[in-house]
């Protein structure tokens, strides 16, 4: 039994890495925009979409998906910042009703390119087979550990640009305070617009890599929103760190859980553990800022 | 004048009202209970329009309230049809307690059994759930997109509890088959008799001393606060009420339609139910009448030929109210009224911001 659980324990890293890579995305563009966008799980199943067109029509291989995606979603992201988000500024819950409008009108186009059916995506052949990990019952795919190592690639790559450079200073500053930075010379809409897009093609990332684990279906992605949307709230804004936290939290204790009872009743509890947290730190368990 | 209504008003309400009662006797049937679906989802939209477009608070999950109270209504009517028709499935249970492997009904849901006892304490249980959440949110100043993401899981969890926990709700396919109350004419006024009650009581609450407190909290929470108002208490208090209302809607949404599925419990219906108040306009009560049957029934009239349109036209129908009329079908319509009345008197016309809309608290 704490063999079955220990194996569980590190299949759940391969879910926080992709709720990692998607809360990444919604976090960066929450913190900076104070937007949360509905149209993220969308997003998400575009970069799936993407590699099973790559896959299914050019015959490339998994690994072409992932910046594929993260261009091809990254534009979308893009053209839906500068299209509406820019037009809706100061009235976030009116922005998240405008991209669920949006959430609607992609899942539909898909439905209409590519039928409603359920599409299936290769893992790249390199990556068949796993390790033997000691004191778990499952060798650990091959394909998992990649995707972990992506995520943590990914992690480093935002810390890098936000930290690291002039641009990340900027996003930095707008986050702290738009007024402020836009006195300094900040290119505020500049911003918004390259942080949506950084943040959308991260979702693309996800998708691609989620597409050989999931089946992929114009609806796939709206459970992982959701999810993510939690990593934002039990982590707060402001810092990787509760981003990070947030999503090792939530997707460790749903696998875990979901193992022990179901899939639902981990949800429930987790759902509850995380409201009950709030009520304590209103503001999530790391965050720069007041709510 | 009644709920604050000038004469003019009324007697539009009153001919409206009429309208409805008279429609049975034109209408036929099958409209007939298309409309009395209608109201059901009039009265959703009701409660929103009181949580979201008086208050300020965006609900994403108000279809779990309604759900609820359609749920608690279908299981009681599937428990008594089953136990008077005992030849239908064999045993005197539900056909999807069966085929789960129970034998009989459990205990706990013995009580469920009476209509009398089932459908208040649907209610009463959706008020204590909203009230129990709203306490913990509230209190703690979780609001704006916070609460919105929150109440979106909230109503994604009982969609999958639903689902899950077949044996004892149907799962899936929902509860069918329970024998409802549709083409009953006497069943059509009652569910008018209740949304008129609601907007009355929904015009008592917005028009009161009361209403005014939630309308500040919509314009600046922060600012209500400082005035000396317990926000979190108001809040809580509308979050309650709306619940409650949802859940009568959702009971008699479930008698009259005959089948009841994880579909009205879940986030779809919960987004829709704003979608609905956002076109009809928020704020105003009335958009709360014309959104839902305006687009319920072009949808019905539409979808049947252009059911792959139909996803895409409402969402970028949703995008352009959203960007271009902030206000909704109603509210755009009685904005230009009153500026017109505005001027015609030689007034300058009252500034009003054309988007009313809770801003994020600055911070602290």
């Amino acid at each position: 039994m704490a063999q079955a659980i220990f194996t569980q324990f590190l299949t759940g890293f391969s879910i926080v890495a992709i709720l990692l890579i998607i809360s990444l995305g919604l976090a960066v563009i929450f913190g900076v925009m104070r937007v949360i966008n509905m149209a993220h799980g969308d997003f998400i199943m575009i970069g799936a979409y993407v590699a099973f067109v790559l896959q299914g029509f050019l015959g490339l291989n998994l690994f072409w998906g992932i910046p594929a995606a993260f261009l091809v979603v990254g534009a979308i992201g893009l053209v839906v910042e500068w299209g509406l988000i820019r037009r809706l500024y100061g009235r976030p819950l009116e922005t998240l009703l405008a991209t669920w409008g949006v959430s609607v009108v992609l899942q539909q186009g898909i439905r209409l390119i590519f039928g409603p059916e359920l599409r299936y995506v290769r893992a790249p052949l390199i990556l068949d087979g796993g390790i033997h990990v000691p004191g778990s019952n499952l060798p650990f795919a091959y394909f998992r550990l990649f995707i972990i190592i992506l995520a943590l690639a990914l992690l480093f790559i935002t810390y890098w640009l936000l930290y690291r450079t002039d641009f990340g200073m900027s996003v930095r500053a707008v986050n702290q305070n738009r007024p402020m930075a836009e006195v300094l010379g900040i290119d505020t809409r500049r911003v918004d617009g390259l942080v949506f897009a950084f943040g959308s093609g991260l979702a693309g990332v996800a998708g691609t890599i989620l597409a050989p684990i999931k089946t992929v279906s114009p609806i796939m992605g709206f459970s992982y929103a959701v999810d993510s949307y939690m990593v934002i709230v039990l982590g707060g804004v402001g810092r990787l760190l509760g981003t990070v936290a947030g999503a090792a939290v939530i997707g460790e204790a749903e696998t875990v859980l979901a193992f022990l009872y179901n899939n639902v009743i981990g949800k429930l509890l987790v759902f509850t553990v995380i409201v009950l947290v709030i009520r304590v730190f209103p503001q999530g368990l790391f965050t720069l800022q007041r709510r | 004048m009644i709920a604050g209504l000038s004469r003019k008003h009324l007697f539009f309400v009153l001919v409206v009202i009429a309208a409805l009662a008279a429609f049975p006797y034109f209408g036929g049937d099958f409209r007939m209970n298309q409309l009395g679906l209608f109201l059901c989802f009039v009265m959703l939209a009701l409660s929103l329009d009181l949580i979201w477009g008086f208050t300020g608070i965006l609900s994403l999950g108000n279809a779990v309230y309604f759900g609820g109270g359609a749920y608690f209504v279908a299981m009681s009517l599937k428990l008594k049809y089953a136990a008077t028709n005992p030849a239908r499935y064999g045993s005197g249970i539900p056909d999807f307690m069966e085929w789960n492997g129970l034998t009989e009904v459990p205990v706990w849901m013995r009580p469920l059994e009476s209509i009398w006892f089932a459908a208040p304490a649907g209610v009463l249980a959706m008020g204590l759930l909203a009230f129990v959440f709203g306490f913990i949110t509230f209190k703690r100043h979780i609001y704006g997109v916070y609460c919105a993401v929150i109440t979106l899981a909230e109503s994604v969890i009982f969609e999958e509890l639903i689902i899950e926990f077949q044996a004892y709700t149907g799962g899936f396919n929902g509860i069918t088959d329970y024998g409802s109350f549709s083409s009953n004419t006497t069943f059509y006024w009652i569910i008018l008799a209740v949304t008129v009650f609601f907007f009355w009581l929904a015009r008592k609450i917005t028009t009161s001393h009361f209403g005014m407190i939630l309308q500040s909290i919509r314009e600046n929470e922060l600012r209500s606060e400082f005035f000396g108002f317990e926000v979190a208490n108001y809040k809580i208090f509308v979050f309650t009420v709306a619940a409650m209302m949802s859940a009568v809607a959702g009971g008699l949404y479930a008698a009259l339609n005959g089948i009841i599925s994880h579909q009205e419990i879940g986030p779809l219906l919960s987004i829709e139910g704003v979608i609905w108040v956002a076109v009809g306009g928020r704020g105003t009560l009335i958009g709360s009448f014309v959104g839902p049957i305006l687009i319920k029934g072009a949808e019905s009239l539409l979808s049947e030929q252009f059911a792959w349109m139909w996803g895409l036209f409402v969402g970028l129908m949703f995008i352009v109210i959203v960007v271009f009329m902030p206000d909704g079908i109603v509210g755009t319509l009685l904005r230009r009224a009153r500026r017109r009345r505005a001027l015609a008197e030689g007034r300058a016309p009252a500034y009003e911001p054309a988007v009313v809309q809770a801003e994020e608290t600055p911070t602290v």
